[in-house]
């Protein structure tokens, strides 16, 4: 009898908790479409009505989703386009994320630009949907249709001059490096991280941590789990911590903070936008330019120049680069820039995978 | 009335047989606990699963989920199942944030958080107690209803704020830690020797004294204080004859709503003040979805604890300290952690065995068996396992202790007003 009850309300719990995650979407995408008049296909010039739908975080996460905001907010001033912006909630699913753009379709929006790698499949389905209509993605070369761009970056160079910035910088001769959720994007800053490190210095200590495992993806929101993580690997005697965590990377600086360590940020220069209490522990930034990216592309749009397939944004083409706001890595920048020219110049290759 | 029998004789029979847990019996536990953990470290070389560092970060992890289970607790004693408190917690976080950050004190935060809490709580006792809804769906929508209100506050409120955006706060100010004055230099320096059991102690003793935030010492304190009021008091004993038998609670003159009212909500307050705590201490920050499904592991911690405050506060601890053994940097003292496990398992199978009871003891064997071998071919464990380690542990314990396991007798069942006549 009793058991049973037992059983039962584990069964509940678990049921409940799975609707919950489920269902939690439910409130992001209400976002009200204001805008109904539906003209179809505006086609290029200005006056462009851009749809921008973003990841989790949205406008004011102060790394990646603002990054491309800022790409928005420039093509606004210079190219005179009108720009429409949704968000994404943690927890949702994939048919969520479809509606989304759909949504943006239907309400005559051409470019729509999905930043980030969770807008892959339903990016797929819905180009399929509306092949008048020009889309782009930000972060994955995965969503193939003649009307999709894919704008990616070529993380693990940017990630290896950084790595080089902490090696460099390190006086216990250790760096770690936090990642939010282990998926294949993450890797590649890991990837490149390591690389540099070592680079310039063959006998350093790494570390490396992840926040969450797929289908898991709170670990880009979790700042107390990326504080852990951090103050863990300073404790194991790291000094320099780089972090591709999104929202957990706030964590992860306030444990640089406080164990007297250094931090190294990533996706915007977050030695600006980083909260005042903890800028000064931040380095140098792995700065990863959507910006650029977004603003590129709205700019071919509106010259009618939009090609499909993948771009990559890598060092020479300033997609990527380190940030030198603070002033903290001006007296290892000649080395820095040297080694931005090898890899440029392709004597350094950096590969995209760990273990190479 | 036949029930009635049943369910006294069902309780006499386990009472033989369970020992009664002393403190003397405690401590001794706790004392082995320490000495087996030592001896893994020094065979291992893990020193980081009895660090100081460790410590305080489990500590700091424990407290949501302990919170979140003891909100369970005080709605489940008084008979309301209370799934609501992921909604609950989250709304806790959110008002916690907002209002540390607009009376720039982290005290009214914490109030705030509470008091958000408490109105998921009322509202989860409006919908189940007055008018009878099922407690799980009343549950699920305050879990809907708790994201969704904090998303809209978010967007309402945080955007206009100085480094703050749709889903997150500004910076929230933070709270004092205190430490134990002049204990963390001789300690620490001690613990960095690795000195069988003194290191271990002192690595113990720092993680629970130094730089430990006043919010932690406050909740910590709330797990005894649940006790004293739901085991020590005339109000207690009342609430709790609501959760096993309102019926005859009702016959003998208690308010059986009242109680019930109090209890949930309370529990939501409970929730709230675990939320306060994951945005203002643990984060310095409010972000949406920083959760996490903290409140689930709470309930689950709960019904881990067998209904009882020690019992939720050893899940939670366990949970805690499992998590953060994994996530500084897990494989190594993971992996550490599975010696632990064979010797627990080789203690249950020689327990068995002397009670003769042959195929639990037999399976047991073979586990410790199965681990022990996997630990000596493997140096370190995949940080894909590593993080399912807290969860594993806790699905193992649980399975391990369902059967003794006893909730209270009406929880979850929807009572009304008069029913006996």
């Amino acid at each position: 009898m009793r058991r049973d009850k037992v059983a039962k309300l584990g069964l509940a719990l678990m049921t409940s908790a799975l609707l919950t995650i489920s269902a939690a979407a439910c409130g992001g995408g209400s976002n009200d479409a204001k805008t109904g008049a539906s003209e179809g296909a505006a086609k290029g010039g200005g006056g462009a009505k851009v749809g921008l739908a973003y990841d989790i975080g949205g406008r004011g996460d102060q790394s990646f989703n603002d990054a491309a905001a800022r790409g928005l907010d420039k093509a606004k001033s210079e190219l005179k386009v009108e720009g429409k912006e949704l968000e994404a909630s943690p927890g949702e699913t994939d048919a969520q994320k479809e509606e989304r753009l759909r949504l943006l379709a239907q309400g005559g929006y051409n470019p729509i630009i999905g930043i980030g790698f969770a807008y892959s499949a339903p990016m797929t389905k819905v180009a399929k949907e509306f092949p008048n209509v020009k889309f782009a993605i930000v972060d994955d070369a995965g969503a193939q249709a003649p009307n999709i761009s894919n704008l990616t970056f070529a993380e693990h160079e940017g990630s290896f001059l950084v790595g080089a910035a902490a090696a460099l910088k390190s006086k216990k001769n250790s760096v770690g490096f936090v990642g939010g959720v282990k998926v294949p994007l993450i890797a590649k800053f890991e990837a490149g991280f390591l690389a540099g490190a070592k680079h310039v210095k063959k006998d350093i200590k790494t570390s490396v941590q992840y926040l969450t495992n797929p289908p898991d993806m709170t670990g880009f929101n979790d700042p107390a789990k990326g504080q852990v993580a951090a103050k863990g690997m300073i404790d194991g005697g790291a000094d320099v911590v780089y972090h591709a965590a999104g929202g957990s990377g706030g964590g992860v600086f306030k444990a640089a903070k406080e164990g007297n360590a250094m931090a190294i940020g990533v996706d915007s220069d977050q030695a600006l936008t980083a909260d005042a209490a903890v800028k000064d522990v931040i380095i140098t930034s792995m700065v990863k330019r959507v910006d650029v990216a977004v603003f590129d592309f709205l700019k071919s749009f509106t010259d009618n120049t939009v090609q499909a397939g993948e771009k990559v944004y890598d060092l020479k083409a300033g997609g990527v680069d380190y940030s030198t706001t603070g002033g903290k890595v001006d007296e290892i920048k000649a080395q820095l820039d040297e080694l931005k020219q090898k890899i440029i110049s392709g004597e350094i290759k950096v590969s995209a995978k760990t273990g190479a | 009335m036949a029930t009635g029998i049943k369910v006294g004789a069902e309780l006499e029979a386990p009472r033989k047989a369970i020992f009664r847990l002393t403190w003397k019996t405690l401590l001794l536990a706790i004392a082995a606990l320490v000495v087996l953990l030592s001896v893994i470290r020094v065979i291992t070389g893990a020193n980081d699963i009895t660090s100081g560092g460790t410590m305080n970060a489990a500590i700091g992890l424990a407290v949501p989920i302990a919170m979140a289970g003891l909100g369970g607790l005080w709605a489940e004693r008084a008979g309301v199942v209370n799934i609501g408190l992921e909604g609950m917690m989250m709304l806790g976080t959110w008002f916690g944030a907002w209002a540390g950050v607009q009376f720039a004190n982290p005290w009214a935060g914490v109030v705030a958080g509470l008091v958000g809490g408490a109105v998921g709580g009322l509202l989860h006792a409006l919908a189940t107690v007055t008018f009878g809804v099922d407690h799980i769906i009343s549950g699920v929508a305050i879990n809907i209803l708790g994201l969704g209100v904090t998303q809209y506050l978010s967007k309402q409120i945080f955007t206009g704020m100085q480094g703050g955006g749709e889903t997150q706060s500004p910076p929230i100010p933070g709270i004092t830690k205190v430490s134990l004055p002049g204990i963390d230099g001789p300690l620490s320096s001690l613990e960095k020797q690795h000195i069988f059991l003194l290191s271990d102690l002192a690595g113990i003793l720092r993680g629970l004294f130094v730089d430990v935030s006043l919010l932690t010492i406050v909740a910590i304190l709330l797990i005894p204080l649940s006790f004293f009021v739901l085991w020590r008091t005339a109000f207690g004993l009342r609430l709790r004859s609501c959760g096993e038998r309102p019926v005859a609670a009702e016959s003998l003159g208690v308010n059986v709503y009242k109680y019930k009212y109090i209890a949930v909500v309370v529990s939501g307050a409970m929730a709230g003040l675990g939320g306060a705590f994951l945005s203002i201490v643990a984060s310095g920050i409010y972000r949406e979805g920083q959760t996490a499904g903290r409140g689930f592991i709470g309930l689950a911690a709960m019904i881990f604890g067998n209904w009882r405050p020690g019992g939720l506060a050893a899940g939670a601890a366990l949970f805690g300290y499992t998590d953060a053994l994994q996530l500084r940097g897990g494989g190594l003292s993971v992996h550490a952690l599975l010696l632990v496990v064979v010797v627990l398992l080789v203690a249950v199978t020689v327990w068995q065995a002397t009670r003769a009871r042959v195929r639990p003891a037999a399976i047991a064997g073979v586990m410790a068996a199965l681990v022990l071998v996997y630990y000596l071919v493997t140096d370190t464990i995949p940080q894909e396992f590593t993080q399912f380690t807290p969860h594993l542990v806790t699905l193992l314990v649980l399975s391990l202790a369902a059967q003794r396991l006893r909730m209270p007798a009406a929880d979850g069942v929807i009572y009304r007003k008069g029913q006996t006549g």
